[in-house]
């Protein structure tokens, strides 16, 4: 009784948690459908002004490959190397450990103004402003301390027995890794890589710094004009890519139960034939 | 006899092609407006590249500067951070070409820089809504710090060269020509007998939400931002009374490799009063040059900082040189009554 | 190789150690610790090496010595701003926390649809822009806003309740933006916990709320401790949150770094405030791991 009163209790919260998710979010949808040029909510008058404006604009459509290239490879290197160290904090033996753990976490501590004019100063001599290679540096230095935190977590827990029943089976260390602990930490893993991969796609602060004619990533197109005006378009870039990941989410689960119905039948034809 | 001359600058800049400009403004529609109606057709005509960047960071214009790699050709800056940085050597001196083309244009004396030439104007003035004040409402600043009569909020700009002193003063009865030096004492004694009713405001969208959503029924706005609410059918009106002219301007990072491209744009800009007018209409920033505002439509130009309608109530202009001396410090002082 | 070096390590005898052999000891690094050294070297050469050169500036620019830091404590503001920073970030720490704890339980229950739901629910915020969050934040928040004309039209509230410009509109901000970073680690604990031994408490006469608190909670705890850092950690740097959402009272350390470098251009005094703030936030994380051990729950040491 008591355990049912306490999951009811539990799903409302979620629930609420849920909204207070998702209300922010759905209220850009219809501020992006406003003909007004401000950002208001309920909108006056609906119309597709600001998605047209996207289209004739090849400067969004720009910056946002930018974006995801940049997201994209610097996930990668983040999750890389941050596996890599978390595996040596959580197993191994090294000097000065409590120094050098500071310096893993320093990118989340120090401001990320100061990190972008840093950078900005040393990169501008070496020419690595305005590229890919200049900002997938930077944003691998401030994603890394994700995964590196989750994977670590993941590490903890991980039943070391079954990685040494592995070994003793004859697996070497590396394929030991790859098919036994890598798959246990996996989760950990794919939300260290989403950490890093948001962290660089959201980032702005640093890339004002980095960015410039030749290459400007997403956010910084759309602070740009933030000290005047926010663009409402800025709200329609932001609808299109909530439309991108939910429809990846909804094709996920589409491909999903299709397989699920796939498998069914294939066990119900075996069943027949037998 | 300031004018040194451009070549002067040594300063072994990026190679970039021969002919192309780089613009930094501070974004936004804005920024597409003036480049549609003042850099484009300069650059048809004289087959120049532009190339946009935004927005202006002024830490980035010192990185550039002082290692030698600058990438900015044209830059809208505050005034009071052309002065200052024209004093650190920041800045190109403005050739002699282009100041005399300021004389011809008419620009305003006080609106020019050493290094630095105005490129819009606009006011802070009394935005308020007309819903919550339909008979009547604040007509000058006095009246604006009078919570008795108009109660409400007040909005005023996060920012120490937002006007908000400027308006203090000349809410408790300093004649509008004594401002400068401002008595910041007195400023924070009358900004304080209203510190509870005060919203600051970081951007320019959220002055007009404010209004338009009688949040803060009173505002200390930019003229043009307000005048677009309205026209957008917002329930928003400026009130220019003792309205506060301020303008931004354009300046030429020290180094910049095309520096004579530069100057070159900046002298077809002020001897193209169209351009200027086109501008206006489009980003409701008023014009510069003084033949500028006759060529704006009638209808548009009650609204625009230097028309004769906006001018004949002002209370004149922010003295951006007193700014630039002080907007350390006072910046400083703001922060401090802020957290207190 | 290596798992098998910890192993030897700890069944050597405890020998009297020479000096010279405590040197090599302690320098000793192992196969595992070497994995350290590429995010290590990475990280010297591209965020260590230009951040030093920074924040060397708060001795030495415009001149050398102290002044900098002088300036901070010359100013009651920029304290009380440190301050306000860690209180906020404390706060927007603990609510997330409350918030996440039985969100990522929840998740752990539900059925793989719900589940997949329940995370997307988490993930969408990430999509939008985080201006165009805060903006949309205070439209329903503001006392003019939708939430409020919907309650008062109710009958739920007489007057408006204030909730932007006060310590609750940056809260309420700011978890928004935390809660993923706290859901997705203390659900990735949760789901390795082995149910088992819950079942196996109370089967031997533990009450479930008993058995919750004395075998599921510690062994989510990696998890928990994962995200109070993260969460508090990241809360630190904000500023457009609680610009947009805050009132003056709230202003955070963030919002006075990027005023001194990008508008008034006191990048030295900028690398002072940023060296007080990076200090502090080791100082305290390195208390609070005396208290709760952060090192060994999310590294696995002692």
């Amino acid at each position: 009784m008591n355990r049912i009163l306490a999951r009811t209790a539990l799903i409302l919260l979620a629930a609420i948690i849920g909204l207070y998710l998702l209300l922010p979010v759905l209220v850009v949808v219809p501020m992006s459908l406003s003909s007004s040029s401000f950002l208001t909510f309920p909108p006056k008058e609906l119309s597709l002004r600001w998605y047209q404006q996207l289209l004739d604009d090849p400067s969004w459509g720009r910056s946002a490959f930018a974006s995801l290239k940049v997201a994209l490879l610097s996930a990668t290197v983040s999750v890389i190397l941050g596996t890599l160290a978390a595996l040596a904090l959580v197993r191994g033996r090294f000097p000065f450990r409590n120094a050098v753990t500071a310096v893993l976490l320093a990118p989340l501590i120090v401001p990320y103004v100061i990190v972008g004019l840093a950078v900005y100063i040393a990169f501008l001599n070496l020419g690595l402003t305005e590229t890919t290679l200049g900002f997938v540096l930077v944003h691998t230095c401030l994603g890394v301390p994700y995964v590196m935190i989750n994977v670590s977590t993941g590490l903890v827990s991980v039943d070391r027995r079954l990685e040494m029943a592995s070994m003793n089976l004859g697996a070497g260390p590396v394929s030991t890794f790859f098919r036994i602990t890598l798959p246990l930490i996996l989760p950990s893993v794919l939300a260290g890589a989403l950490f890093a991969f948001i962290t660089s796609w959201d980032e702005v602060v640093t890339a004002i710094f980095l960015s410039g004619p030749d290459m400007t990533t997403m956010p910084v197109k759309m602070w740009s004009g933030i000290r005047v005006q926010v663009d409402p378009a800025v709200a329609a870039v932001s609808s299109l890519s909530l439309l991108v990941i939910i429809s990846t989410f909804l094709l996920m689960g589409a491909v999903k139960m299709i397989r699920k119905m796939i498998d069914r039948r294939a066990s119900l034809t075996m069943n027949e034939g037998i | 006899m300031l004018a040194l001359s451009l070549s002067a600058c040594g300063g072994a800049g990026t190679a970039s092609d021969e002919k192309s400009l780089t613009v930094t403004m501070w974004g936004g529609q804005a920024q597409s407006a003036h480049v549609a109606s003042y850099f484009t057709p300069w650059a048809a005509e004289s087959g120049v590249t532009i190339k946009e960047d935004s927005p202006t960071d002024y830490a980035k214009i010192e990185t550039q500067v002082n290692a030698g790699k600058v990438n900015w050709g044209v830059v809208e800056v505050e005034p009071n951070f052309a002065n200052t940085a024209c004093e650190k050597g920041l800045l190109e001196k403005l050739p002699q070409r282009v100041i005399d083309a300021a004389k011809a244009a008419g620009v305003p004396e006080a609106q020019m820089g050493e290094c630095a030439i105005p490129n819009l104007q606009y006011t802070f003035s009394i935005a308020y809504n007309t819903e919550v004040f339909a008979d009547k409402h604040p007509t000058n600043w006095a009246e604006f710090f009078d919570t008795k009569t108009f109660p409400g909020k007040r909005g005023f700009w996060k920012y120490a060269t937002g006007g908000l002193f400027e308006a203090a003063l000349l809410a408790d009865g300093v004649p509008a020509d004594k401002l400068y030096p401002l008595d910041l004492p007195r400023a924070f004694a009358k900004l304080d007998t209203i510190k509870k009713d005060i919203v600051w405001y970081d951007t320019g969208d959220q002055q007009t939400q404010l209004v338009a959503s009688g949040e803060a029924p009173l505002v200390q706005a930019w003229n043009g931002r307000i005048t677009k609410a309205a026209a957008e059918g917002q329930a928003v009106a400026n009130d220019y009374g003792q309205n506060l002219i301020s303008y931004d301007q354009v300046v030429i990072p020290k180094g910049y490799p095309n520096a004579e491209l530069a100057a070159d744009w900046m002298v077809w800009f002020l001897g193209n009063g169209q351009a200027q007018a086109d501008d206006a209409v489009a980003s409701g920033y008023g014009p510069v040059s003084s033949d500028a505002i006759g060529l704006v439509p009638e209808a548009d130009r009650k609204d625009l900082a230097g028309s004769e309608e906006v001018s004949k109530d002002s209370a004149g202009l922010i003295d951006y040189s007193y700014w630039a001396k002080n907007y350390d410090s006072v910046t400083e002082e703001l922060n401090n009554w802020i957290a207190k | 190789m290596s798992v098998a070096a910890g192993t030897r390590a700890a069944l050597r005898q405890p020998a009297p150690p020479s000096f010279a052999s405590k040197i090599k000891n302690f320098l000793r690094i192992d196969g595992w610790g070497a994995l350290v050294l590429p995010l290590l070297v990475f990280l010297i050469l591209v965020f260590i090496l230009p951040l030093f050169v920074m924040l060397q500036k708060s001795f030495t620019d415009p001149t050398f010595g102290w002044q900098n830091y002088t300036a901070i404590f010359a100013q009651s503001v920029y304290v009380k701003v440190l301050g306000n920073t860690f209180l906020t970030a404390a706060i927007v720490t603990a609510v997330t926390l409350l918030l996440a704890f039985p969100y990522a339980y929840l998740m752990t229950l539900a059925t793989p649809k719900w589940r997949t739901v329940m995370l997307v629910l988490v993930l969408v915020p990430f999509w939008t822009s985080i201006l165009v969050r805060s903006f949309a934040l205070v439209l329903l928040l503001r006392d003019t806003g939708v939430l409020n004309s919907l309650a008062q039209d109710a009958g739920l509230i007489a007057e408006p309740v204030t909730i932007i410009r006060t310590m609750s509109g940056v809260v309420i901000g700011m978890v928004q933006v935390a809660l993923p970073f706290a859901v997705l680690p203390i659900y990735a604990t949760m789901r390795t916990i082995d149910r088992r031994l819950l079942q196996a408490a109370e089967g031997l006469g533990d009450r479930p709320s008993g058995a919750f608190l004395r075998i599921f909670v510690p062994l989510s705890l990696p998890g928990v401790a994962a995200a109070i850092l993260l969460t508090f950690v990241q809360a630190l740097g904000y500023y457009i949150t609680p610009a947009l959402l805050g009132g003056p009272k709230n202003t955070m350390i963030g919002e006075l770094i990027v005023q001194q470098v990008s508008t008034v251009l006191r990048f030295g005094f900028a690398a002072a405030l940023a060296t007080m703030l990076l200090v502090t936030t080791f100082l305290l994380i390195g208390l609070a791991s005396k208290y709760f051990d952060l090192q060994k729950h999310l590294m696995g040491q002692s």
